[in-house]
């Protein structure tokens, strides 16, 4: 992995990634910012009125205003900031809660290994919509409440690919040699074995982060997101459905985002798998 | 004269890798008349299998290859040409086998839907043709799946395949590596009848010149993609008129080398010279090199001493081409000491449950080794000799204590635990981590950190002759002889009581292997360490050890001093290992039938 952090690395890299997965790679990383510091770069307040309704997209209002007249190009990259962050955070969260559990279970073996991969099994089994629905129903509605929801049914498969990667991992000469040399315990876990699991979680969480978002939007669109002002772009795109024909913007626009933001996902995770398989 | 099959002239061949190009081959021209044997030789990396590739027009996409010169097989131009016409090549005029011919073949058909996809052959001919190579029940054979039959009878089944289509060309990718030494030597009988009768050219890649030398009719030897000699075997091998090609051979090791002194060696690499366009290749290493060798570049001449020819400016000093180094000075007596031993196996037992399963579904087990009795001295080193498959591996992974066996007891003298030397040092060492932390693991269990630990590495480093500037490097900055290098230094920074060799020279061409069995050798002896050196080299393992133990399907059959067991074998498979080990008496016994 240091191996990326060099100045040629970092060149070597990107050529190996493609020129179109750069892109995607690049853009990933500019989402992230824009998601970062939305408050700062909003033009306008997205939850005051500033403009009439449905004026439609103009110099003054990119994006045009929606039914009570707040500038939706505001609203739009707020929605970024609602939308991709909990979609990473709760990539992020299932990450660390699968890919720690794969490495034991890969690692230790035996009866700890089969007690890890059967409750694995039963949550991938488990209907995730209507385990999210459950969860979310029970706890209440809310930002917070619906990310535990996804991340319930979305750690699973990252146990198991890391505990595969792991199994695959331990049975390579150097693993056995490190073995030989007398590592053992968390440093052989995390030196030796875990950085050999890296390549495949990545690119499955870049892929992943598609996902997430669309079911953190089909959940909004249920209703099950967050409460109503605030901008989160499933939930936009859901309101607004009805007025597609008279006023397009308003359905179009957001949806037309988590699209992009999706893209430049898939892109990325297409780009890193490239260039770590060529590293 | 006959009309040559195969004509390449001024072939160059550019690979690049992340950007940037670098030339695999040089102005290669050869040419081969039918049923010629010509045998590739060089180093890893001179650019042996980028030939092969380039002639079936098989070089790797990805690395953008960029052709120039000509390729001519049967008078059909192979360079530029367009797809259609390499197809129709490969399917009738170049033929290939592999040095893996497992991997060579589909694993989810029958050898007689693979054998006829690729020859439109009848099942009267595949019949015929798995007969004729040698395979017992061609019936069975053909209607086996790849996984059900042994390496060799693969190889065969390629065999046949290829020669099959009647090519006029078949280039051989060292295809007896991968297998044992009896097995080698059908193969290679096999594929000089097939050559001869048929009238097929083979290109025999190898980087095994004693193999070369017993099989081949012309040496070809490549160095950093350069044709730095070529004539026919004979000549070359008595009279080499190239630095290069007389390093190597003086590197190689057989059953009649001296193993009382450390072996001859290639020098290493100097220093680089800047403009290769302009410059003798080889001369960052050659001992002859004069002032004009990096200014004039070499082409191709007629030898001095051969019908062949050379590429060196001063072929006519090459005989009196000092060796690397002064000559060596014999190893010490032995050291070994009579009463302390350092591993003592007592009838040790293992078995593998296999695929088979009984009646109520237990796996049936599969003896692999049986009541071996086997002790090593303090300061002896025992080599293990055997063939695939007659658990030589096993048998050092339970002295190592990787394995438990089923039966018998495993003593060991000491608490540093035993160290293993391994067959793929690439592979062996993890690829995220430096050199200098690898190699300074085995320090920290004592709580040796800081500046302490990053001393004792750099001490080892230079005791295996790595470059102390390769401690922040990773593996794949290193070359194979440098990855060996710094598996042995791993080995050795706390020094082990026991050192264990799993056929550490197998994937090493000759000066590397050379160099390998020199650095073990002295190793062992500086630090009084104990060995076992597992290997299917009788040759290589009469060099290094003191004792030979001749496994035999999971049995010890044979057990002594190396020269005696090789010059009086008692066992009937000791003398099978024996007479298949190629070497300078088979050349010279060739050589007499010729003459």
């Amino acid at each position: 992995m240091s191996r990326l952090k060099t100045r040629a690395g970092w060149q070597s890299f990107f050529r190996r990634a493609g020129w179109l997965e750069s892109i995607g790679i690049a853009g990933v990383l500019v989402v992230t910012l824009v998601a970062l510091v939305a408050p700062w770069i909003a033009p306008f307040d997205p939850d005051v009125r500033v403009a009439g309704a449905y004026l439609p997209p103009s110099a003054a209002h990119w994006f045009g205003t929606d039914e009570i007249g707040r500038d939706f190009f505001s609203r739009i990259i707020l929605g970024v900031q609602y939308t991709f962050l909990p979609g990473i955070g709760i990539v992020l969260v299932s990450l660390v809660v699968g890919a720690g559990l794969g490495l034991i279970a890969g690692a230790v073996g035996g009866t700890l290994d089969h007690i890890i991969e059967r409750t694995v099994d039963l949550f991938i089994v488990l209907p995730a919509m209507l385990i999210a629905l459950a969860t979310v129903a029970s706890l209440g509605p809310g930002l917070f409440n619906t990310m535990i929801a996804i991340v319930i049914f979305w750690w699973p498969v990252y146990a198991r690919i890391c505990r595969d990667e792991i199994r695959r991992l331990n049975a390579l000469p150097h693993v056995e040699a490190a073995r030989v040399s007398g590592v053992r315990g968390p440093r052989l876990l995390l030196r030796y074995l875990l950085p050999g699991a890296v390549p495949a979680l990545l690119v499955t969480a870049t892929h992943d982060i598609t996902g997430v978002i669309m079911t953190l939007s089909a959940m909004s669109f249920l209703g099950l997101g967050q409460p109503a002002p605030a901008p989160e772009l499933g939930a936009m795109t859901a309101r607004a459905m009805e007025s597609l024909t008279v006023y397009w913007w308003l359905p179009i626009l957001p949806a037309a985002v988590i699209f992009l933001i999706c893209l430049l996902a898939n892109l990325a995770g297409d780009g890193i798998r490239m260039a770590l398989r060529g590293a | 004269m006959t009309e040559p099959v195969l004509s390449i002239s001024g072939l160059s061949v550019a690979l690049s890798r992340n950007g940037s190009a670098t030339r695999v081959l040089d102005d290669i021209s050869f040419e081969a008349i039918p049923g010629e044997i010509i045998a590739l030789v060089g180093e890893s990396g001179a650019g042996k299998t980028s030939i092969g590739l380039a002639l079936q027009g098989l070089l790797p996409r990805e690395s953008h290859p960029v052709v120039t010169g000509s390729i001519r097989i049967a008078g059909i131009e192979l360079v530029g040409a367009r797809p259609k016409v390499l197809r129709a090549a490969r399917r009738g005029l170049v033929r290939a086998i592999s040095q893996d011919p497992m991997s060579a073949l589909n694993p989810t058909m029958t050898i007689r839907r693979q054998m006829h996809e690729s020859n439109d052959a009848d099942d009267a001919a595949i019949h015929d043709w798995l007969g004729r190579t040698g395979l017992a029940d061609p019936e069975r054979i053909a209607d086996a799946l790849p996984h059900r039959i042994s390496g060799g009878q693969c190889q065969r089944v390629l065999i046949a395949m290829s020669m099959m289509a009647r090519p006029k060309l078949l280039i051989a990718d060292e295809p007896t590596t991968a297998l044992d030494l009896t097995t080698q030597a059908q193969i290679l009988d096999l594929l000089r009848d097939l050559a001869r009768a048929q009238q097929t050219a083979i290109l025999f890649v190898t980087h095994d010149l004693n193999v070369a030398a017993s099989f081949a009719d012309r040496l070809l030897v490549l160095y950093a993609g350069h044709v730095v000699e070529i004539g026919d075997v004979g000549d070359v091998v008595r009279q080499p008129a190239h630095p290069y090609s007389a390093g190597l051979l003086a590197a190689r090791f057989d059953l009649d080398s001296d193993r009382t002194r450390p072996l001859p060696t290639l020098p290493a690499e100097r220093n680089r010279i800047a403009n290769l366009a302009h410059a003798c290749v080889y001369a960052p290493r050659c001992t002859i090199a004069r002032p004009d060798c990096i200014t004039i570049r070499p082409w191709l001449r007629p030898a001095p001493f051969h019908g062949g020819a050379v590429a060196c400016l001063h072929a006519e000093e090459t005989p009196l081409r000092p060796e690397s180094s002064a000559p060596e000075a014999p190893w010490p007596s032995k050291a070994i000491s009579n009463d302390v031993v350092a591993l003592a196996l007592t009838d040790v037992g293992k078995s593998f449950a296999t695929g088979e399963r009984s009646f109520l579904g237990r796996r049936r087990p599969k003896s692999v080794l049986s009541a071996i009795n086997l002790s090593i001295r303090l300061g002896e080193c025992v080599a293990l000799v055997g063939e695939s498959g007659a658990g030589k591996s096993t048998l050092l992974r339970i002295a190592a204590g990787l394995i438990k066996p089923d039966s018998g007891s495993v003593a060991r003298i000491d608490v540093i635990p035993p160290q293993v030397v391994y067959q793929d040092a690439v592979s062996a060492l993890t690829p995220w981590l430096s050199i200098g932390e690898q190699v300074g693991e085995r320090l920290r269990p004592l709580g040796i950190g800081g500046d302490e630990r990053r001393r004792r590495v750099l001490e080892a480093l230079d005791l295996v002759g790595l470059d102390p500037g390769l401690m922040n490097a990773l593996p794949a900055e290193l070359s194979v002889g440098q990855c060996q290098r710094a598996v042995i230094a791993r080995a050795v920074i706390l020094a082990p009581k026991l050192l264990l060799c799993d056929e550490p020279i197998s994937a090493l061409d000759v000066s590397l292997s050379a160099t390998t069995l020199n650095l073990l050798g002295a190793l062992r002896r500086r630090l009084g360490t104990a060995m076992l050196f597992v290997t299917h080299d009788l040759a290589a393992a009469r060099i290094i050890a003191d004792r030979i133990a001749v496994l035999q399907s999971g049995e010890l059959v044979e057990d002594g001093d190396p020269e005696t067991l090789i010059a009086a074998p008692k066992a009937d498979y000791t003398r099978a290992l024996v007479a298949a080990v190629p070497g300078l008496r088979a050349e010279r016994s060739r050589a007499a039938c010729r003459a």
